[in-house]
């Protein structure tokens, strides 16, 4: 098990490194920089001075190495845009991130998987329903999904449109403040969600279906064992492998799904942070929300890697290495 | 068909005191010292809590007397005294006094500061100077006569002495209240003191209760208690939450596909939908005519001719250009000034009316036609008129515009290839002259023509077709060089007008930069908002913040 977690650390180290790399020298490289938004035509000497101070005067390769330098000592540099240090910046919004996700992965399973075994176990028109519903979701972009609830929420006023807290909150305390982010929370956790939950519906729908073919489940009937129980017990365990095997790819589609969620519910995340410092070609910050989105992404596939170990008791079992 | 309501119902109830708004900002402030950002939300939160010494009025576009309550100025229009009101106070209490006007000249000019307020303020190219013979006066001396005079002083918000020396003594000016200072350090004379910032969600100013400005009954300023801005970065969300009541105010005008579900929200009572007037600024499309850029290129040899531009303006129909670019809510132009600068537009412009024939005609002149039956004209060599545009990707009307310029173009056998690129990117071409053509829309930075020389002079950074030219490229930019310099020390208005409708002339029959609309700007906001005077220059409602009040 040391050598798992090791392994796995190891993974997520290198998976940081290359992304945040990746994500500098493919900002640098690409046409136009950060000192456009001062403006077409701002002083060449205000140009120059901001190119300094971000290290863009320096070739792609001397930024990076200096970049990774800094990042050793966990020093992420500066963001032009919003004019402060990165890791303060990324820290912030991570957690923000990080609340909208647990809140929409507990969403989208508590919707995907009890649908899926409705419609994997069952046949009729209830089942039928569940999987158009779920292919709907599944083919919703994340913009049109997340201004749709916006939309829903501006016309019913039953939820706020948009941001993470009110104003009224301001002067409230601990609690106040909790139940207004809870407020706040379920349209764009939602908007998050769905798309997901649909895939868990279908992956354990088939999964379930396929289970339910297995020779132990007609043993278990022929034994007389509810139908109930067969499927809870018995068949649900067994179909759990592919979801699990699914979910630290759902963290990622998450991650980016955030990026327009965010922005069009004016939530204060890593999505949106990052969508905003790509527009600006922030370049310092693009590298620091893309080693933070891998850092995520690694611990996200962790999990979904015990997930399925310990649901399926031959990954536990297969030896390290 | 638009129905608006006035700027202020003629019938007004009494001001109602206290309450809030809501008002929207697209992005974070990148620093609370506006000496050294120059962003939207930077800019809006200066003029909420900062004063100035002089006002222009954003409505009017008459200078007010603001910090300085009477002014005199020389004969020779260097040296103008300013007298302060007496009984300023900043917001933690302390005296306003000239000693703060010195101190804030004397940051915006230090080196280390590097100010992107200062270019705004030198004349001829040097520096205000300043003495103070006692606390309540102040002499400003430039280095040559400015036709604009103490006008230049909206552009310099006057800070605490008492509160930033210490930074610039520190040559520390530069990082001195920058958004993660606490807002209890940032002290102001504006109607608004900084409350709370949190990041990524909103701004929250209370009222200044130490506010100098009285209301006409007497009664203290602003009426609001508080204005919180919020960050709303996408502009279709933030139209939704202000049709949900959650904004009283957006950060811009509305966008031309906004205006039919905005008038339906208006229909049913929920928002209040006003006409700013014409817009300041006017989509522009020029070639690049920098001869160092260009000199192997075959079609310089007639793009840098003027009757090929004065072709392509004769072939725009831009009735058809403002009813598809702007949706109808547009008004035809033929040059830089729109009518929205009402002091500075000049209606006798040059115009080209739409006449495909006479452009052919004009183009045929300079060896310009159809040779090998393509449908595109080519020159004797063969080369045919085809140019790429380049525009700025997701901007509606950019690339609506576009589409109509290369559906006329095509009329007279110009083929153009539109390129939309990412703001970055399109900056980059620029700057560089790697373009053929482009159509953008720059902001004018200052309504007085002697505020924007930067674009008119031919060395400017911001001429944008020939950019920083070391001597004049051509005779017309020759002279417009001369008469904008002239113009820009002149004290005599008229005179002034004179020469600047020379120079407006002379860009018309050149055609560096073409211009076919200027939009008309609309604005929404709730029903619940009072005391709105709205204005063509951003922020349109806002600038006025100290008289907007709430009904509940």
């Amino acid at each position: 098990m040391t050598a798992y977690f090791a392994r796995r650390l190891l993974f997520a180290l290198v998976l940081v490194l290359v992304v945040s790399s990746a994500a500098l020298l493919l900002t640098r490289l690409a046409p136009g920089d950060v000192t456009a938004q001062l403006g077409p035509f701002a002083a060449p000497e205000e140009v120059a001075s901001a190119r300094a101070r971000l290290d863009l005067d320096r070739s792609p390769l001397a930024q990076w190495v200096l970049w990774l330098a800094r990042a050793g000592r966990f020093d992420f540099g500066d963001s032009f845009l919003y004019n402060r240090p990165v890791r303060e910046l990324v820290a912030r919004a991570a957690g923000n991130t990080a609340i909208l996700a647990v809140v929409a992965l507990a969403a989208a399973t508590a919707l995907g998987i009890p649908l899926g075994i409705v419609s994997g176990s069952r046949s009729g028109p209830a089942a039928s329903l569940i999987r158009a519903a779920s292919l709907v979701c599944v083919s919703m972009p994340p913009l049109l999904t997340s201004l749709l609830f916006v939309f829903v929420a501006a016309t019913t006023r039953w939820l706020p449109a948009g941001g993470m807290t009110s104003v009224e909150a301001l002067d409230g305390r601990w609690s106040t403040w909790l139940a207004d982010v809870a407020l706040h929370l379920p349209l764009p956790a939602l908007a998050l969600a769905l798309p997901i939950a649909a895939t868990f519906e279908r992956l354990q729908a088939q999964s379930i279906a396929e289970a339910l073919q297995q020779p132990f489940v007609t043993a278990a009937a022929a034994r007389g064992v509810p139908p109930r129980e067969i499927v809870v017990r018995h068949a649900w365990s067994v179909s759990l492998g592919p979801i699990c095997g699914v979910y630290g790819i759902a963290i990622g589609t998450l991650l980016s799904g955030s990026f327009v969620v965010e922005f069009v519910a004016a939530w204060p995340g890593l999505g949106r942070l990052t969508y905003e410092a790509l527009r600006a070609r922030d370049i310092y910050l693009v590298a620091g929300c893309a080693a933070t989105g891998g850092l995520m992404l690694a611990v996200g596939m962790m999990i979904g890697d015990l997930l399925l170990a310990a649901a399926d008791p031959r990954v536990r079992e297969r030896p390290a290495g | 068909m638009l129905r608006l309501w006035p700027a202020e119902a003629p019938t007004s109830p009494p001001v109602r005191r206290g309450g809030q708004i809501v008002a929207s900002i697209r992005a974070e402030p990148r620093s609370f010292n506006r000496f050294v950002s120059r962003d939207q939300s930077t800019e809006l939160l200066t003029m909420l809590t900062q004063g100035r010494l002089v006002r222009i009025n954003r409505a009017t576009f008459e200078l007010e007397p603001w910090l300085a309550e009477s002014w005199e100025s020389s004969a020779d229009g260097r040296t103008h005294t300013l007298h302060l009101r007496p009984g300023v106070t900043w917001s933690d209490g302390a005296p306003f006094t000239s000693a703060d006007v010195l101190f804030s000249l004397q940051a915006v000019f230090d080196p280390k500061t590097q100010s992107v307020v200062a270019d705004t303020l030198r004349i001829g190219g040097q520096p205000i100077t300043a003495k103070a013979p006692d606390a309540q006066t102040v002499v400003l001396t430039y280095a040559v006569p400015s036709g604009p005079g103490v006008r230049l002083l909206d552009n310099l918000p006057i800070l605490p002495k008492h509160k930033l020396e210490g930074a610039l003594a520190a040559g520390a000016f530069a990082s001195a209240w920058n958004n993660t200072t606490p807002p209890s350090e940032i002290v102001g004379t504006g109607p608004f003191v900084l409350r709370e910032y949190q990041a990524g969600q909103r701004v929250v100013l209370d009222r200044n209760p130490r506010y100098w400005r009285r209301a006409p009954d007497g009664g203290v300023l602003p009426y609001l208690d508080r204005i919180v801005l919020a960050i709303v970065p996408e502009q279709n969300a933030e139209l939704l939450r202000l049709q949900a009541g959650e904004l009283d105010l957006t950060s811009s005008e509305l966008r031309p596909e906004d205006y039919v579900p905005v008038r339906d929200a208006e229909e049913q009572g929920r928002l209040r939908m006003i006409e700013l007037g014409v817009g300041t600024d006017a989509d522009a499309f020029w070639f690049c005519l920098k001869p160092e850029a260009k000199a192997r290129d075959p079609r310089f040899a007639f793009v840098q001719r003027p009757e090929f531009r004065q072709a392509i303006s004769h072939a725009i129909d831009r009735e058809a250009f403002v009813n598809t670019a702007y949706l109808g809510a547009a008004v035809p132009v033929w040059g830089p000034v729109t009518p929205g600068n009402v002091q500075w537009f000049w209606s006798d412009v040059p115009r080209y009316l739409h006449d495909d024939t006479k452009a052919r005609a004009m183009l045929y002149d300079i060896g310009l036609e159809d040779r090998n039956q393509n449908g595109i004209l080519d020159n004797p060599s063969l080369v045919e008129a085809r140019f790429t545009v380049l525009t700025q990707r997701g901007i509606s009307w950019y690339e609506r515009g576009t589409a109509v310029l290369r559906e006329e173009l095509a009329k007279i056998g110009i083929a153009v290839d539109i390129v939309p690129l990412e703001f970055g990117a399109l900056i980059q071409r620029l700057l560089a002259c790697d373009y053929d053509a482009m159509y953008y829309r720059p902001v004018v930075t200052d309504l007085d023509p002697a505020g924007n020389l930067d674009f008119w002079l031919s060395s400017g950074s911001a001429h944008f077709w020939n950019i920083g030219q070391r001597t004049p490229a051509t005779d017309w930019e020759r002279r417009i060089d001369t008469l904008m310099l002239e113009m820009a020390a002149s004290l005599d208005p008229e005179r002034r007008r004179q020469q600047f409708n020379l120079v407006q002339q002379i860009f018309a029959e050149n055609l560096p930069v073409l211009y076919f609309a200027a939009p008309r700007l609309y604005y929404a906001h709730s029903t619940r908002l009072r005391g709105v005077v709205p204005s063509v220059q951003r922020p349109p409602v806002l600038w006025n913040a100290d008289s907007l009040s709430v009904t509940n």
